[in-house]
């Protein structure tokens, strides 16, 4: 079977831990628990190509590219960028982490997550910056680790990118 | 038997594990429960073979390795990572170290000391967020204040308007020309916010001056003028006394913004750098635009006309940096003036 490595990345608070339980587990905690070091969890995916096992790796929450621990980043087929849709400036970062990401370990299939859709009115995160990213081929999910919505588009969404020949 | 490290290590939760050529490990201190039961699925007898069961410590050995390689001495360590083990979270982490030019690596379980620095970590971004929502907050409530201070202030502006022959739109166009001339010279945040509607209240004064006067459709006799010249103070006595910088700021140009360069202006025969700089601003932006601007008693001039009457009066009337950048900016200016009409 196919196995991929794949790294969610943000902000402290963004709901990366929440994706993760909900995509593996299908469970949503509300309280927040800060995540200190790192934890992996497995998942297998069918895809029409194939099943494929994720190795998803979940990161601690940084909000500069240089306290990101890289060895962390090593061998990594794949990324989950996330941010907060509630605290602009957690897209604001993770756009410039994507950035260091591409320029220091190359062109890797990545996706966006936008998460606390559920708090679609508390949002901050502009529409036009949404479309500024889209026009630049980024992949954008909407997502609400509590809901559920898009959260399995989003691994899935990932997994195609990393399978296409 | 057991050595006193051996021991040591057992007691505090950690194995160590010395790295043999053929990039197995061995075991040589005693296993403890965790470590058998996470590192079963890795083990021939004694020897341990990491790796895609345990993928963080597999990605960690690419460190180590290098590390023995280079003949360092000291440790580096893996950083926190979580297994599970009997349905609970078990943090570890890991050490690389050369020691008698052998290579080890130290797993240890961090129990306690993880569940301190979670609870340390928590607590810190717990502040955090609640200090990033406390601060929109703040940001959010100063910008209705903003507004409600701004709404009053035209209000003010609208009802001198029905006095004056100057139109609405003059003194719209004031403020814009005055915050695009301080933007341009950089000036701080607090004059940012504040020109635009501040430059507007330049002439506020005029509403208490008599309409025999300030209606005239000619030129003013000297009585006249002097009572005409009174409306700077006026004005700053209307919007004196305040603990509201829009205001303040609408008293200092409503004050100065008569006076000149060369200390010939009214109503304090103020000189050069005397004068704020905000008032240096709306004295160049209130010829400019009162000289294009037809009256009753004048047609507009030419821009050209204009701009070598004003430029004649750089270092004299205008402060001549100030002159410079309103210059410097004259398509936006023109583009305000035509927008705003």
């Amino acid at each position: 079977m196919i196995q991929k490595k794949i790294c969610l990345i943000g902000a402290f608070s963004v709901g990366k831990t929440s994706l993760i339980r909900q995509f593996v587990e299908s469970i949503f905690t509300e309280k927040y628990l800060t995540t200190v070091g790192v934890k992996i969890d497995k998942k297998v995916l069918e895809l029409e190509e194939g099943p494929i096992k994720l190795m998803i790796w979940d990161l601690a929450g940084e909000d500069d590219y240089t306290e990101i621990r890289l060895p962390y980043l090593r061998g990594a087929s794949g990324f989950i960028y996330v941010a907060d849709g509630t605290r602009a400036e957690t897209l604001t970062k993770i756009v410039d982490i994507q950035e260091h990401i591409d320029a220091d370990f190359g062109r890797l299939p990545f996706v966006l997550a936008i998460n606390k859709h559920d708090l679609i009115g508390e949002w901050e995160v502009k529409q036009s910056h949404i479309d500024h990213l889209h026009c630049k081929s980024w992949s954008i999910h909407k997502t609400s680790a509590l809901t559920g919505e898009s959260v399995d588009q989003l691994f899935t969404d990932l997994a195609q990118q990393m399978v296409k020949p | 038997m057991q050595s006193i490290s051996e021991t040591l290590l057992y007691e505090i939760s950690a194995v160590l594990l010395e790295c043999q050529p053929d990039d197995n490990l061995v075991r040589v201190t005693p296993e403890t429960e965790w470590f058998e039961y996470l590192f079963s699925a890795s083990s021939l007898m004694d020897k341990y073979h990491i790796d895609k069961h345990l993928p963080f410590l597999s990605n960690f050995l690419i460190d180590a390795k290098e590390h023995w390689k280079q003949g360092k001495e000291g440790c580096i360590n893996s950083g926190p990572w979580v297994e599970m083990y009997q349905g609970q979270e078990l943090a570890l982490e890991a050490l690389a170290l050369n020691f008698s030019r052998k290579h080890f690596i130290l797993i240890k379980n961090l129990g306690e000391t993880y569940l301190e620095l979670s609870n340390t970590l928590q607590i810190a971004r717990d502040n955090l967020l609640t200090a990033e929502k406390l601060e929109k907050e703040l940001i959010k409530r100063n910008a209705m204040l903003k507004h409600r201070e701004e709404q009053i202030a035209l209000r003010l502006l609208a009802a001198a308007d029905y006095r004056d022959e100057e139109t609405g739109a003059h003194i719209q166009r004031i403020g814009l020309y005055s915050k695009a001339i301080a933007t341009a010279l950089n000036l701080n945040q607090d004059i940012l916010e504040n020109i635009q509607i501040a430059a507007s209240m330049h002439d506020i004064g005029k509403i208490a001056i008599p309409d025999h006067i300030l209606l005239k459709p000619g030129s003013f006799e000297p009585d006249e003028l002097k009572q005409m010249r009174t409306h700077a103070e006026l004005g700053a006595k209307m919007l004196k006394g305040t603990d509201i910088p829009l205001l303040n700021m609408g008293y200092s140009i409503a004050m100065n913004h008569h006076e000149k360069w060369d200390g010939t202006g009214y109503p304090n025969n103020l000189k050069g750098e005397q004068i704020p700089i905000e008032a240096r601003i709306v004295a160049i932006v209130d010829v400019y635009d009162a000289m294009l601007s037809a009256r009753p008693y004048k047609k507009p001039f030419s821009e050209d006309f204009v701009l070598q009457h004003m430029t004649e009066n750089r270092g004299l009337h205008f402060d001549p940096n100030v002159f410079d950048t309103f210059l410097s900016i004259l398509p936006e200016i023109r583009r305000i003036r035509s927008e705003v009409q």
